[in-house]
């Protein structure tokens, strides 16, 4: 009895922190689809993003559900910034020079957060204060908002993508710029709204998981590692496989801290990785190269 | 007209110049390297306050040997480098037979050699063990060293609150295995095996598999070396929320301002070792009351090591009655039985003048002082 409410609480665990993994993910896709390159400031959207709630929550003692507008709000813009800034005037260059401009933005935010809050981490509360006791195990509240947020997510995605005009026009940007512009689609301002998007996605991500990890200048950089992890292991570029492999990472490395090693528990992400790398190159979900020409 | 103007201007400059000496001659002068600019700026504004407040103190009361005493302030900028430049611009001043040097560990390392050739006795508050033991004649500490720090948790827990069924969770860092390392070796001094000693990395974003291991394990007390106070919040939230109500007893970093405001109450009736806590002795209350009065400030341990090595360096020269390097080494180390702010000194031939310290308890949000533990040499 008790070894099943153990291995229930790990794997709410896993799933909870590997729904967290599947948003940051969710933003990296989204932007390898529309441009062709990782952003590795990817991890830092969630970072700005949980700073941008404890300024307005915290800081500007706003009420919670008014500064979580705002924070998103503001990452929109700031996705909006980014594009102009970090991929716009780089667009032509291939896809090198974006990615190191993308690196340069995440040293960049990073030290402005750091020169504007301090070293210190800091605090934020629960949406939900408390938590559900079934028997000996405990689920947080704030655990069960990011999963429920994480499945209202997956099912807007799929109806937004699929079901409106908009997401038609993004996937159609995605898949062939040269025919989507021929079909009258304004193409650079598409990828202007993939980048809001996925900035708004990463704030998310971030907003979520400050209550549980805090928020600090290096929280988004350990999320990112694992993301990026996910979007290899789900099929590069697949909003299916980022979503699957988010969660997988997090319910694998879980369950492998409880019944092998803690203190590698950082490794098992990695491992699943070099598996899938060697048996399944592609990813889960992913098309094989060759066929993708 | 003019030529008349420039000579007044020179001669008023002599003339101040000269003054200016003449007072310096009578005044005994003091080094100090602190943090004024840098990321550790904070720290440094506390370490001048600690060390402004011994010296109103000593000037009160007579002064150095008749003369009054006067602080020489470098800059370090917070860095290594800027440690190493401090030295050496206040071991060129030849009026200068003592310094206050830094708090960090990695700065005093980088510095050492520097010192070594200077051949300046210089007080230190850096915690790492090796400091003393580097061969280096001119370093004292004014701080209890790290290698105590196990000793006090683990004599605590087992003798004072009687707890056998031990857990040590630690960081994998050299500071986290280090510190478990030690505890085990305290505690097996003690008689006692622990139960469970399970390592963390850094930045961990979960701890239930740690949390439900000590479970499973019975413990009634756990033992942690902490590094990050993000893991520590963490791990002190999932500790109470999967229901264990074992004793902690923690390094350092569970006292410190950023752990208490992460964790809250989570943090509530654990205990911490910290060397410097204004209830802890008659020295300290007293140094409490001046301190808050002349800076409107709490005092910390900034301030506190600063304030005692200022009175260690007061009452060494003293003693030798001269500024040379030898003869203060020698009346440092024959310190014994003084009570400072911190505990009470008493240096060795390595320049250790403290063994102990205090253990605290986090009381609804306040840290509180239990009591004091020292070990001889």
């Amino acid at each position: 009895m008790e070894a099943l409410a153990n291995n229930f609480q790990v794997l709410f665990q896993g799933l909870a922190l590997g729904s967290i993994y599947a948003l940051v993910a969710l933003g990296f896709v989204l932007i390898i689809r529309a441009t062709n390159v990782v952003n590795f400031a990817q991890g830092d959207f969630a970072m700005l993003g949980a700073y941008l709630m404890v300024a307005f929550l915290v800081g500007a003692g706003l009420p919670y559900w008014i500064s979580f507008l705002l924070a998103l709000v503001a990452m929109g813009v700031f996705g909006l910034v980014f594009n102009y800034g970090v991929y716009y005037p780089l667009r032509h260059r291939g896809f090198l020079p974006v990615i190191i401009s993308t690196l340069g933005a995440s040293i960049f935010l990073q030290n402005s957060v750091l020169a504007i809050f301090g070293a210190q981490p800091k605090r934020l509360d629960n949406v939900i204060q408390g938590g559900i006791h079934i028997g000996s195990v405990f689920l947080d509240s704030q655990y069960l908002v990011i999963l429920a947020v994480t499945m209202v997510m997956v099912a807007f995605q799929y109806f937004f993508f699929e079901h409106t005009l908009l997401g038609k026009k993004l996937q159609a940007t995605s898949q062939d710029k040269d025919m989507a512009r021929l079909l009258g689609i304004p193409v650079a301002l598409m990828i202007a709204i993939t980048f809001i998007y996925s900035s708004m996605l990463g704030g998310l991500a971030g907003v979520l998981v400050g209550p549980v990890l805090f928020v600090s200048i290096g929280m988004g950089s350990i999320i990112a590692l694992k993301a990026f992890a996910a979007t290899i292991i789900g099929g590069f570029g697949d909003v299916k496989g980022a979503i699957v492999g988010g969660i997988f990472i997090g319910v694998v490395e879980s369950f492998a801290a409880y019944y092998i090693s803690v203190p590698y528990k950082d490794a098992y992400a990695f491992l699943m990785l070099f598996l899938v790398l060697i048996f399944r190159p592609q990813g889960f979900f992913g098309e094989r190269v060759s066929e993708k020409a | 007209m003019r030529n008349s103007l420039w000579g007044a201007l020179a001669a008023g400059a002599a003339a101040s110049f000269i003054g200016l000496s003449a007072i310096a001659a009578d005044t005994v002068k003091i080094g100090l390297i602190a943090e004024i600019t840098g990321p550790n700026a904070e720290a440094g504004t506390y370490t001048i306050n600690g060390a402004r407040l011994a010296v109103e103190d000593i000037n009160r009361k007579g002064g150095i040997l008749g003369k009054q005493v006067e602080l020489v302030i470098e800059d370090n900028q917070s860095t290594n480098p800027g440690t190493v430049l401090a030295f050496s611009k206040l071991g060129g001043n030849k009026d200068i037979p003592a310094i206050i040097g830094p708090i960090r560990s990695t700065q005093i390392q980088a510095a050492s050699p520097s010192i070594a050739k200077l051949g300046i006795p210089t007080m230190i508050g850096g915690t790492d063990p090796s400091l003393t033991k580097v061969n280096n004649r001119w370093v004292f500490r004014c701080r209890p060293n790290d290698l105590y720090s196990s000793k006090v948790i683990a004599n605590f827990g087992v003798n004072k609150l009687k707890l056998k069924k031990w857990v040590i969770v630690h960081s994998t860092d050299a500071f986290g295995s280090g510190g478990a390392k030690a505890l085990g070796d305290a505690l097996k001094d003690n008689g006692v095996e622990p139960v469970l000693v399970q390592g963390y990395t850094n930045n961990s974003q979960d701890f239930t598999p740690v949390v439900l291991a000590i479970k499973k394990s019975g413990a009634d007390v756990i033992g942690t070396y902490m590094t990050n106070s993000q893991d520590l919040g963490i791990f002190a939230k999932q500790l109470r929320q999967l229901g264990v109500t074992a004793t902690w007893i923690g390094s350092p970093s569970i006292v410190t301002d950023t752990a208490m405001k992460l964790a809250g109450d989570s943090l509530y009736g654990t205990y911490g070792i910290a060397d410097f806590n204004p209830d802890a002795n008659a020295a300290a209350k007293s140094y409490a009351i001046a301190y808050r009065a002349k800076y409107k400030l709490e005092p910390d341990v900034y301030s506190s090591w600063a304030f005692d090595a200022m009175h260690v360096i007061a009452t060494a020269l003293n003693t030798a009655k001269s500024h040379k390097a030898e003869d203060i080494r020698k009346a440092i180390v024959g310190i014994k039985g003084w009570k400072g702010v911190e505990g009470t000194y008493d240096f060795d031939d390595n320049g250790d003048g403290l063994r102990g310290y205090n253990i605290v308890k986090n009381d609804a949000g306040k840290v509180k002082y239990v009591e004091h533990i020292d070990f001889n040499k």
